[in-house]
């Protein structure tokens, strides 16, 4: 046997090694969804039985049928867009130049000022929100998540900009304010481009978290503005055991993000590669 | 100590002490008779009314377009899960601007709550309005139903559903072994150990054991030491002997014949068990029975007992909950809303509830007529056993305001005891911690 | 030593792009940050005086306002379960800590290495981060059933005894961590990748021909040029897990008994449950303080041991 063969068939075996520990790694996670989808296709009966059924005898499709059929479900998976969406976009108007600010005053310590939003119990926005927008009669719009879910992505965008324009290079803002350009424009035109993977990051952590949130919208929402989060929470019925139907209710409100991550992973890797999360 | 106690507290508590007894099926006839209920009074109103998800919520939403058809009122509706449903109820009418005109509540936890916050509008002079209500209405509901509405002159709620905590039993587990439904505690303990074999997994009583869903399970038991968790004159029953007693059957069940991790369980994971053949006896609420008859659900269709709560050593109680269904003390369309309600607790949509096993209505026209039995689609033994309880019924919750508090304080000391603290100090640093709490509530 | 050398590297970077920054940093940059903070600002520091103004009350929900000063945060002090929930809630902070930063790293090594299919592997140990929480814990709390849950099946398969999981006071908080960690660990991954990109390639050449092994390598050069991101992920880790709500109110409710109360979940009994705003507002002010001294802790350690690295020759 040859050195080469040898060496071939060490790297073989060592990729072998680390592909068994990263499927190791991975099979809390594959078991979980599995599991979950299993629920979701099963009758009560089954899903109750010990030991515990994985392939379903029948395929209870209405699980899903329900979900979609239950009043409203399109309107609440429009309500999460729209604050969602919304909340990302204003996120990003203001937090992309606030990242960039803080990166070049080298204020990181600012950022803390920043972080104290992230720090404080979301319970505790929950009354003083409810009452301030029952004053300004918004309660009955989706204004009211979409100001308290800035408190989710402001942050998030912030602090991932911070760090990406720590460490985009100086040298072609500076060759630009030689060349006369104001700092908008140094902004706007240099800057900006160079960030694209950075924003995408932070456009994309910040509508997985906003999607994600429970807890504003169990008091700030109501019939018509509910968002599928809470409305999965509502399908948990009194006197009734429904593990087929929430399973699949549940499935149907983490697609879009699961959808997202297995999309974008290697954006999201890329995006935080770059250092974006050195800084603050 | 008694001066801080309203007077309509201690009436309250009087007639329920006597009057519940006769609760159900007491002997009012079908009073609701032909009406001259001028329905379309408010047509062209526009109503939000806020239900707790339930299946009391889902028939009323089922029927809603009947409602509107009949009265030309369109009706927004929406169930939410009961906890948050009563957090969200209390901050919206406190606020005073709640967003709905209509709304469900759970007498058992929110009756003194609602009363002292004034949030719910008098019903009084709806009811006398003959344009709005069909003569005999009001007396047609049994005792427990209007002790349940009533705030000295006021009727701050319409009585929508009771319900009886009540125990299922698997009667092939029983027949299996040998055993008959138990009618004592001592039975019911015994019967309880008798069927336990955790080898097979199956246990002999399950009841819940999370804190504060729990506290009514030994409320219950202390009815059948005849006694209730506060007396008439608001002093804390709750480091009694009987309150020890029942403390530690609730003990010896939970340790001894109950599922392991049995401190965690509520009714959900009770009612899993129970609907898999793994559980002996299940002590709940009447309105957790659909699923068990549900061949989708449940394997044990057909097997299901529906056992009135033994007798205790003193009394032979059942221990009673109840919904109601009111308008909005802030609400600039009372009159709507006191439409949907009286329609809500109708005789036809009554019959409904009853006969889909979702609620019991508070109705004695409903409960006494023999047609609207006939079409009940659940079992015989499941209107027996409402017939059975309606006879020994009492309130198992104290009317207080904390009840959430007497519920999550006294909920933790049981759960103690399942892991093994002694009931007795349980219970008397339960009482020391509730006691202040109880005090503050009605200060003011 | 190629130790030396990277901190060599390093601060001759860092004095570059501080000398770079002096250029530029003449320039005011507040026009940028200043809607964030007009934002930020309307957001946060208006329901904090509405907080703070609240918690020298005592606010029942439907009566009208009293002022009673520093009686509520007097009261804390002799209630047991707020003082027990502390307790709780710094050793489920702990552990919710630790085990995530220990899988996430390995996790990031592991992926950091060519492998088939990496991109799909790295996405599917990404997902529990990614999926709603409110979700996710419906089925955690059904696999959890003592009963018929899949876990204890899954135990059984393997020969060992059925647990109790979040049933039993004595193994709940392990339980939620077990959801936790495998939440979180995730997020210790893709952070720590991050830093493990921007590592330089020379030292390890070296270090290969000094002849240290793998261990060394990392003992020696990964760890300690990491060490920054570390430090970030675990701040992070300590201020989502200090208020971790979401997924122990959806799978106990703090149960049993009071067996997984974390003060979250003790000030939302308090607030939402009892309706004692004044009280519950004082609650989570102490809460807040607790997280912001333990942050400052940690941010503290960080530019110390920044300063370490800086200075190491």
């Amino acid at each position: 046997m040859s050195a080469a063969t040898r060496r071939r068939m060490m790297r073989f075996a060592s990729q072998l090694g680390t592909l068994f520990c990263a499927a190791l790694l991975v099979s809390p996670a594959l078991f979980f969804f599995l599991w979950m989808i299993s629920l979701s296709l099963k009758l009560e009966i089954d899903n109750g039985a010990y030991p515990p059924i994985f392939i379903p005898t029948h395929i209870a499709w209405k699980n899903y049928s329900g979900v979609f059929a239950s009043n409203n479900f399109f309107l609440y998976f429009w309500n999460s867009i729209v604050v969602t969406g919304t909340a990302t976009l204003l996120a990003l108007i203001v937090g992309v130049p606030a990242g960039y600010g803080i990166a070049r005053m080298k204020a990181s310590k600012s950022a803390i000022v920043i972080m104290i939003a992230r720090m404080t119990p979301g319970l505790s926005y929950l009354i003083p929100m409810f009452l301030i927008f029952q004053w300004l009669g918004l309660l009955g719009t989706l204004a009211p998540q979409i100001i308290i879910h800035l408190v989710v992505t402001v942050p998030i965008v912030i602090w991932v900009m911070i760090g990406y324009f720590e460490t985009t290079p100086l040298e072609l803002e500076e060759a630009a304010m030689i060349d006369g350009a104001n700092r908008w424009q140094i902004f706007s035109q240099v800057t900006l481009p160079i960030a694209r993977p950075g924003i995408v990051v932070s456009l994309i952590l910040s509508v997985i978290f906003s999607w994600n949130n429970f807890i504003f919208g169990v008091v700030l929402a109501g019939r018509d503005t509910r968002t599928l989060p809470v409305a999965v929470y509502n399908m948990l019925s009194f006197e009734q055991v429904s593990w087929g139907p929430l399973a699949a209710a549940a499935l149907v409100v983490t697609f879009p993000v699961l959808v997202l991550t297995i999309v974008a992973q290697r954006q999201i890797v890329a995006g935080l590669t770059a250092g974006a999360v050195k800084g603050g | 100590m008694t001066g801080i106690w309203t007077p309509t507290r201690r009436q309250f508590m009087a007639t329920t002490a006597t009057g519940l007894a006769t609760a159900g099926m007491g002997g009012f006839g079908a009073a609701a008779a032909t009406s001259s209920v001028d329905w379309k009074k408010f047509a062209g109103t526009t109503l939000e009314v806020n239900l707790i998800k339930s299946p009391r919520g889902d028939i009323l939403q089922k029927y809603q377009s009947e409602f509107e058809a009949l009265t030309g009122i369109k009706v927004n509706s929406e169930q939410i899960p009961e906890q948050q449903q009563r957090q969200k109820a209390v901050i919206e009418l406190s606020s005073g601007k709640p967003s709905f005109d209509v709304v469900h509540l759970s007498f058992h936890v929110q009756k003194r709550q609602f009363e002292k916050g004034g949030w719910l509008a008098d019903l009084t002079p709806f009811i006398a309005d003959p344009a709005l209500t069909p003569g005999g209405f009001w007396d047609d509901f049994g005792e427990a139903g209007k002790a349940f509405a009533k705030d000295t002159n006021k009727i701050g709620g319409l009585p929508l559903s009771v319900d009886y905590w009540i125990v299922y039993y698997n009667k092939e587990l029983f027949e299996k072994k040998g055993l008959k439904y138990p009618t004592t505690f001592e039975e019911l303990e015994a019967t309880a150990i008798a069927l336990t074999d955790p080898k097979t997994q199956t246990y002999g009583f399950a009841a819940r054991g999370i804190k504060n869903a729990n506290t009514p399970v030994w409320t219950t038991f202390m009815l059948g030491h005849d006694s209730y968790s506060v007396d008439a004159s608001g002093k804390l029953l709750t480091e009694t002997a009987a309150a020890i007693e029942a403390a530690k059957l609730y003990q010896r069940l939970l340790t001894k014949a109950s599922p392991r991790g049995i401190s965690g369980y509520n009714w959900m994971e009770c009612q899993s068990a129970f609907l898999q053949g793994r559980v002996g006896m299940w002590l709940d609420g009447i309105g957790f029975a659909p699923p068990l008859e549900d061949p989708e659900k449940s394997r044990v269709v057909g097997k299901v007992g529906y056992g009135v709560m033994p007798k205790g050593p003193k009394a032979h109680a059942s221990g009673t909950f109840g919904d109601g269904i009111g308008v909005a003390a802030a609400s600039t369309k009372q009159g709507a809303g006191y439409l949907y309600c009286q329609w809500a607790v109708s005789k036809e949509m009554g019959t409904r509830l009853l006969q889909t096993g979702s609620g019991v209505p508070f109705r004695n026209s409903i409960l006494n007529d023999p047609q609207v039995k006939a079409g009940v689609t659940m079992p015989g033994g499941w209107v027996d056993a409402i017939a059975g309880s309606a006879a020994v019924s009492r309130l198992a919750l104290p009317v207080i305001i904390p009840v959430a508090e007497f519920r999550d304080v006294f909920g933790i000391a049981l759960t103690n005891m399942i892991s093994g603290a002694d009931p007795e100090a349980e219970l008397k640093r339960a009482t020391a911690e509730f006691q202040p709490i109880l005090e503050r509530s009605e200060k003011g | 030593m190629t130790l030396a050398s990277a901190g060599e590297r390093r601060a001759s970077q860092q004095a570059r792009r501080l000398s770079g920054s002096r250029k530029v940093g003449r320039i005011s940059y507040w026009p940028f940050v200043l809607p964030a903070l007009v934002v930020v600002s309307a957001v946060v520091v208006f329901p904090w005086a509405f907080t703070l103004w609240m918690s020298v009350s005592e606010w029942k929900v439907g009566e009208p306002y009293h002022f009673v000063g520093f009686a509520n945060y007097l009261r804390l002090l002799h209630d047991q379960r707020f003082l027990q929930s502390i307790g709780r809630t710094l050793l489920y902070t702990v552990l919710s800590v630790v085990a995530p930063m220990v899988i996430g790293t390995l996790a990031a090594l592991l992926f950091n290495e060519k492998m088939p299919a990496r991109g799909l592997l790295r996405g599917i140990f990404v997902m529990p981060m990614m999926a709603t929480p409110v979700a996710i814990a419906l089925v955690w709390t059904m696999m959890f059933h003592p009963q018929l849950g899949v876990l204890n099946y899954l135990l059984s398969l393997i020969g060992l005894d059925p647990q109790d999981w979040v049933f039993a006071p004595d193994t709940v908080i392990a339980s939620l961590v077990m959801v936790e960690t495998w939440q979180w660990s995730p997020l210790v991954m893709l952070i720590v990748l991050g830093g493990l990109a921007s590592l330089p390639a020379d030292p390890y050449e070296s270090a290969r021909i000094d002849g240290a092994n793998a261990f060394q390598r990392f003992w020696y050069l990964t760890l300690p040029m990491i060490l920054p991101f570390l430090l970030v992920a675990m701040t992070i880790r300590m201020i989502d897990a200090l208020k971790s709500f979401d997924i122990i109110y959806a799978i106990t409710q703090g149960g049993p008994g009071t067996a997984s109360e974390t003060t979250n979940l003790y000030l939302y009994s308090v607030a939402f449950a009892y309706a004692e705003i004044g009280y519950g507002s004082a609650i989570a002010v102490l809460f807040f303080l607790l997280i912001v001294v333990l942050s400052l802790v940690l941010l503290h350690v960080r530019e110390l041991s920044g300063r370490i690295l800086g200075t190491t020759k």
